[in-house]
């Protein structure tokens, strides 16, 4: 990633639209399993999302894998997308937004506590 | 047999290391042979998830080939710290089901 990337976010367009491409080749009941898998892995996005485009880019090759070999969405994830992507991602403990807000807020209320003395 | 994945859980990532060293396989025959197993509910998202914690735990050697359709198809073999793991899990295993036989015979 060069400077020019790195302030446009370019090269997240282009990964982005590279994504799209491949998504369109694959089966209807497929394409909603990847709307799924990116809405639920957005949250372990770090600001950009570029920590995302690794990750994405091996589900998206499990996807074409499995659906090449004819098998069915639900073969594949069961009845659990959420619980897969929470696995993908770094497992239970993988860091989210919400647990940098988290510790942020616990952070700030620290100090003001021990600023009162408390 | 239902509602064996949540007792699974602990265990499935040592199973999937003990086919991976009988021979080099990849992820959709792993999960075939962990159901005809009897292991029903294991789905390949799942063998999957758990294949790229081995990847990312420097515990197998993937290798990338062309398959009959579709994508190449990734395939994995133990290097030495996987079969290293793989006694370890053994080993633990032992320790568990010798503990919770002798406790089912009311042994100690």
């Amino acid at each position: 990633m060069n400077f020019w990337e790195k302030v446009t976010g370019s090269d997240l367009t282009r990964d982005w639209e590279a994504f799209g491409a491949r998504v369109k080749d694959l089966p209807d009941d497929y394409r909603e399993a990847w709307d799924q898998i990116v809405a639920h892995l957005f949250p372990y996005g770090d600001f950009t999302g570029r920590n995302l485009t690794p990750i994405l880019d091996s589900a998206l090759g499990l996807l074409e894998v499995s659906a090449a070999d004819g098998q069915s969405v639900h073969d594949v994830f069961g009845d659990d997308i959420p619980g897969f992507c929470t696995a993908l991602a770094g497992g239970e403990g993988a860091r989210t937004h919400r647990d940098r807000w988290r510790e942020q807020l616990n952070a700030n209320v620290a100090k003001k506590l021990s600023r009162l003395g408390g | 047999m239902d509602d064996l994945t949540e007792m699974l859980k602990g265990t499935l990532e040592g199973c999937v290391l003990e086919i991976i060293g009988s021979e080099e396989t990849y992820g959709y025959a792993i999960t075939r042979r962990l159901n005809e197993l009897g292991f029903a509910d294991v789905v390949e998202g799942t063998v999957y998830t758990i294949l790229l914690r081995l990847e990312r735990n420097g515990l197998v050697q993937v290798t990338k080939r062309p398959s009959g359709v579709g994508p190449p198809r990734k395939f994995y073999a133990l290097n030495d710290a996987g079969r290293e793991e793989l006694a370890k899990f053994w080993a633990k295993w032992q320790y568990v089901s010798s503990r919770i036989d002798s406790l089912k015979e009311g042994g100690r």
